[in-house]
């Protein structure tokens, strides 16, 4: 029998919800932003970044552990 | 004018005092030393409202060369959001072309925020090709080339 693959105990959609939740506690509006979301070996890695290409500044950014839902690495850029 | 093209930026660049012939463009440096521009970095800062999580908000804006007194200037841009500002489009200044550029970081680094260029910052000033100045709670940071892509020459907006 071939092994299961290893399905995240913290679906995408909860990683997301968890990223945006600390986003919302620092950033005043993320209208202007797209999110990225890609599952690594250490993790969810979710990027807000600048939807328009031309604008300085810079979104947040995560590493959400995918079995705990803990934020184990965040970075806020501007 | 005095310049007709390209330069050389191994030479010593004029620093923007009035009087003479620019021979390059400044570098970030000469830019940060610079009295009008310290001024103007210090006044946006202020203008940032900083202190006030509310309402803080980058500035931030474009410095110019005079290409015939080395005279530099700085033109304000329209006010940016809490995280974000759009400083692609200098206004065209008769007898100038832009050398650098300007912005505030004012969100605190106490609360977690990254004081130096974003990824963002880095891409586009790399495309802008000239230095830009930032300014946090910790400090002065540089992002861009040192000096203006190709010297004086290219036209009066940032460089081809």
């Amino acid at each position: 029998m071939a092994d299961e693959p290893n399905q995240p105990r913290i679906p995408s959609d909860r990683a997301l919800g968890i990223a945006r939740a600390d986003a919302e506690s620092a950033y005043r509006n993320l209208s202007g932003y797209r999110i990225a979301i890609v599952l690594e070996k250490d993790g969810w890695h979710i990027d807000y970044e600048l939807k328009d290409p031309n604008l300085q500044g810079g979104g947040p950014h995560y590493v959400i552990d995918a079995e705990s839902g803990e934020i184990v690495h965040k970075k806020y850029s501007q | 004018m005095c310049l007709s093209g390209g330069d050389d930026p191994k030479k010593p660049s004029a620093t923007g005092a009035a009087g003479g012939c620019p021979s390059s463009a400044p570098t970030a440096a000469q830019l940060q030393n610079d009295p009008g521009v310290k001024k103007e970095l210090q006044d946006a800062w202020n203008d940032s409202d900083p202190a006030d999580p509310a309402k803080r908000h980058e500035e931030g804006g474009w410095i110019y060369m005079d290409t015939t007194t080395g005279a530099i200037t700085t033109q304000r841009a329209p006010a940016g959001a809490q995280a974000s500002l759009d400083l692609s489009t200098p206004p065209e200044k008769e007898g100038s072309v832009v050398v650098g550029k300007y912005h505030t970081h004012p969100n605190p680094t106490s609360e977690g925020w990254d004081p130096g260029p974003s990824g963002a910052d880095t891409r586009v000033d790399a495309l802008h090709g000239v230095p830009d100045l930032i300014v946090a709670d910790d400090g002065n940071h540089t992002s861009g080339p040192d000096s203006r892509r190709g010297g004086l020459g290219g036209g009066p907006g940032y460089p081809p």
